[in-house]
């Protein structure tokens, strides 16, 4: 209870870090103070291997994904796309679509809300949506799309950086020029000039990263059905609180009047934290007809129109003084973003990563004629590390020194970006143990398969700010028999929310796990929480729900306390039972509940700010062990180490399948994945999964993955970082630098497809020097 | 047209141009085998065709008279999951799940084909299923578990 006499603001500004950019946000203050669980507290369900909630529900096929959402009456949409980059629109015919049984709908530009921004006659990009059909099923509504017939003007149009610094027109209208911010992005620290002029060895690199499509394997898909002037929407999303935000200002609605729900989705990883244009087509078309409609976004266009990781081209110069300690580093890099987006800088990490007091990035980012940029999966620092830690690399090699060595030599100590201390940088543990596991030291021992074939190693680092912070909000209450609910407006995206929630607080409450529930992806029945992103889920949630349960837990005492008739500091409680110290006697929680009858005990639990001045940050290394036939240019990965500090682990199991995906999905972006472009069409030419190749289990190394135990409780009171984004950043980097280890040469664009490793090997010297 | 699904009989007259995956879950609501490409390229939709692991997606159900299919609501409840169902919970081979279903069924065929499959072979019988979220290795495990349970329970 807050002390009426207190006179503490309730509301303080603190600074959150998303996706890598900094925000100040107005939040809460706890209304009572919760001591956070130090790396030595006893706990309970709280690091415990506990099954995933929802796992046997997935098995079963019975976890209600969206695109499994059956309304009554309910009806498909489908999208009609535009073909061309850049044009116009000068006619839409419907008439032969109109008239295919079935059909009950078709929307264009003059039908829709402005604010939703549909159908927009500009075309801006191949695979902008132009119309959208209704029909009784999805085959005749695709039917119907195929039937309408569109007239544009083609203009001119861009898809390079260079195109864009030089073309006399602009990717789009609004733009006042197609560099993001009128120009290069200079961030520089200390004088690189200088530094440069001074150095003993510097070494020039340059490398390409391409661009990546998110492909989760459930497309985007909404279902919206209105009651009156109430909209309910079902979607497949990372954040249903923006989703509602999104829908109301889209359509004039007030939040009141949006109810977003997403009980399961089938994978997001950044691309899912909006609603988009099918969401707007699905609202639209349910207006209209008075009946729910679901609109799924098909594969083709899941791979054009909702995003990717831009690619890159990096220049990377670093100097070092003979005895390998950075003294300057200097980027160049260029970006085309796509036709929108914000801006993901590749240049982040070379300020981040390695101690270095002359930093210089310079970033072009430019606005070109392809589909939107979306978060991917540590967005900017997944591709800069690329860059980066091939330009360490290429240093040891100068300096004749282990890549490892050169590494631990530089280990950044505090945050240099921002000027301020880390809450804690593990960083030299995590190249010990990794190094330890793969074998480091006598990785020079291990013969290739075949005589063709070369085994090479390689390692590269990461860090990630993973503090998370407010706003988040949770509520715990008791039912009458004992069992326990979380509730709390977040989503599970397979990341296991829901399952850790309870684990939260169930270990507050000092309840049985199996009597406690979380009940989340409901706008109308959860407190607020933010999307699923920028790995913040776990350090700014958790916190909250643990104050919730600690909240309802007070509760419960006060009135077990009165039924044993002894003061509440005598009372404990574990497993579900409330205790009394230096007493036998002990009540369970159900017992305590059913004397208040449906008196309910809920408590209430908000995310505190986060500490002034300080960086939080999970880092960690990965090591890689790949053999390369020097014949077909394939690349096997043998192996992944990878070793990470994230502050306390809620749930390993869980932590490790986030971190093996991130880490395969890291293996795809540096083995497979890339999407092709036909320039001088404008048009991407991977519209499915088997000409985008994300890894397959053929393709899936032994992966060793291990986290150091602690907690961080400057961080926050479970003392828990984030991990889902620093899986991905160093894998892709300690493959490259394997492979350029196994051939003596590197290979410097990824994907490190066939053809590129063999070209990199007929460039080479003929053999590798011992 | 008559088939067999998930071991019961059922007469159905779907048009012609119908696919099984639409079949299942437009005709017949069984939403547990997914749609996750339509263009037999992920595996989300695989089923069993007279004990085949087959594309729904790519399956016209008319090739289906006469025949068996079954789907992921035909192996196990929550009451009584199937072995390989309990292994994928155990292994937490599932992590946004959707492709989960498809991996269970390619599995299924997998472990009628061998029950005592190498890591080889499962991953042979499985590289038609993609796994976005990256969990592979858990699969791996998961089929190979369920082999053991189910080699224990045969034997008695």
């Amino acid at each position: 209870m807050a002390d009426p006499t207190k006179t503490a603001p309730r509301f303080v500004t603190t600074t959150v870090e998303v996706e890598g950019r900094t925000e100040e946000r107005v939040v809460e203050v706890p209304a009572f103070p919760v001591e956070p669980w130090g790396p030595d507290a006893q706990l309970t369900h709280v690091g415990a291997r506990a099954r995933r909630a929802d796992g046997l529900l997935k098995t079963m096929g019975r976890a209600p994904y969206v695109t499994d959402v059956r309304r009554p009456n309910q009806a498909y949409a489908a999208i009609v796309r535009s073909d061309v980059a850049r044009g116009r629109v000068l006619s839409i015919d419907t008439a032969a679509a109109r008239v295919l049984p079935g059909v009950l709908d078709i929307i264009t530009h003059a039908d829709v809300p402005a604010r939703t921004r549909l159908f927009l006659p500009e075309i801006t990009y191949l695979g902008q949506p132009l119309a959208a059909v209704c029909a009784t099923t999805s085959a005749i509504a695709e039917a119907a799309a195929a039937l309408i017939r569109i007239e544009t003007e083609r203009f001119p149009h861009i898809v390079t950086v260079e195109g864009a610094e030089t073309s006399t027109t602009l990717a789009r209208p609004g733009l006042s020029h197609n560099l993001m911010g009128g120009g290069p992005k200079v961030v520089e620290r200390g004088d690189v000039t200088a530094a440069l002029a001074a150095a003993e060895v510097v070494i020039t690199r340059e490398v390409r990263t391409p661009c990546a499509l998110h492909s989760a394997l459930e497309p985007h898909a909404a279902v919206a059905e209105w009651e009156g002037d109430r909209v309910t929407v079902w979607e497949s999303t990372q954040g249903i609180f923006r989703v509602r935000d999104n829908v109301a200002k889209a359509f004039g609605l007030s939040l009141a009047q949006v109810r977003v729900i997403c009980e399961a989705m089938g994978g997001g990883f950044g691309a899912k934290n909006n609603a988009g244009a099918h969401t707007f087509i699905a609202v639209a078309f349910a207006k209209r007809l008075g009946h729910a409609v679901a609109c799924l976004v098909d594969r083709p266009g899941e791979q054009i129109d909702t995003g990717n990781r831009p690619s890159t081209w990096q220049r990377v110069t670093m100097a070092a003084t003979r005895d390998g300690q950075l003294t300057a580093i200097d980027l160049e890099a260029t970006v085309p973003l796509g036709i929108s987006g914000w801006e993901e800088s590749p240049g982040d990490i070379y300020h981040e990563l390695y101690a270095c007091p002359n930093v210089r990035t310079s970033v072009r980012i430019a606005y070109v004629n392809t589909g939107t940029m979306a978060a991917f999966r540590a967005p900017g620092h997944a591709e800069g590390s690329v860059g980066l830690e091939m330009g360490m690399n290429a240093l040891a090699q100068a300096l004749e020194m282990d890549p490892l060595a050169l590494r631990e030599r530089n280990i950044a100590t505090h945050d240099q970006r921002r000027g301020r201390p880390y809450t804690g940088n593990r960083l030299a543990e995590c190249y010990a143990e990794g190094a330890r596991r793969i074998g480091w030291v006598s990785r020079a021992t291990r013969a290739p398969s075949a005589p063709h074939r070369r085994r090479g190693f390689g390692v590269a680092s990461q860090v990630w700010s993973t503090g998370g912070g407010p706003p988040a909000y949770a509520t715990v209450r008791l039912n009458p028999d004992g069992t326990a609910e979380v509730l709390a407006g977040s989503q599970d995206l397979g990341t296991g929310t829901r399952t850790i929630l309870a684990q939260v607080a169930a270990e507050a409450l000092g309840h049985r796990l199996d009597a406690v529930r979380a009940v989340i992806g409901d706008t109308a029945t959860g407190p607020y929480n933010g999307n699923s992103w920028g790995s913040m889920t776990v350090a700014s949630l958790t916190p909250a729900v643990r104050m919730a349960a600690e909240d309802a837990r007070r509760a419960l005492l006060d009135a077990a306390a009165g039924i044993l008739n002894v003061a509440v500091d005598r009372l404990a409680t574990h497993e579900g039972r409330v205790t009394v110290r230096d007493d036998e006697r002990s009540l369970a929680f159900g017992e305590v509940t059913a004397k208040l009858g449906n008196v309910m005990i809920q408590g209430h639990g908000s995310r505190g700010p986060n500490p002034d001045a300080v960086g939080i940050v999970t880092t960690g290394a990965q090591f890689a062990e790949v053999e390369v036939d020097t014949e077909t240019g394939v690349v096997r990965v043998l192996r992944i180490v990878a070793v990470h500090d994230a502050g306390r682990i809620v749930n390993p199991t869980l932590a490790e399948s986030q971190l093996e995906g991130g880490i395969i999905q890291g293996l795809g972006y540096a083995c497979f994945e890339e999407r092709p472009l036909d320039e001088r069409l404008g048009r991407p030419l991977a519209l499915g999964l088997h000409d985008y190749k994300t890894p397959t289990h053929a393709d899936i190394p032994l992966i060793d993955g291990h986290f150091l135990e602690g907690a961080d409780p400057q961080a926050n009171t479970v003392g828990a970082r984030g991990i889902a984004e620093p899986a991905i950043i160093p894998t892709a980097p300690a493959i490259a630098g394997a492979v350029a280890d196994a051939l003596g040469v590197e290979v410097p664009d990824l994907p490190l497809t066939p053809w590129r490793v063999l070209a990199a090997l007929h460039h080479a010297p003929q053999h590798r020097s011992p | 047209m008559h088939l067999t699904l998930n071991g019961r009989p059922v007469d159905a007259d779907p048009p012609g141009e119908t696919t099984l995956l639409d079949f299942l879950r437009d005709h017949r609501g069984l939403t547990g085998t997914k749609r996750g490409c339509d263009r037999a390229e992920c595996g989300t939709c695989t089923v069993l065709l007279d004990g085949e692991p087959v594309y729904s997606c790519r399956t016209l159900v008319h090739r289906c008279d006469g025949r068996a299919v079954e789907t992921i609501e035909g192996l196990g409840t929550v009451d009584a999951p199937h072995l390989l169902q309990e292994a994928f919970v155990a292994e937490d081979a599932t992590q946004c799940g959707f492709c989960t279903p498809g991996q269970i069924m390619a599995a299924v065929a997998v472990l009628a084909r061998e029950a005592d499959p190498t890591d080889e072979q499962i991953i042979a019988g499985l590289s038609g299923n993609l796994c976005r979220c990256g969990t592979h290795p858990k699969i791996v495990r998961a089929v190979r578990r369920a082999a053991a349970a189910m080699r224990t329970a045969s034997h008695g």
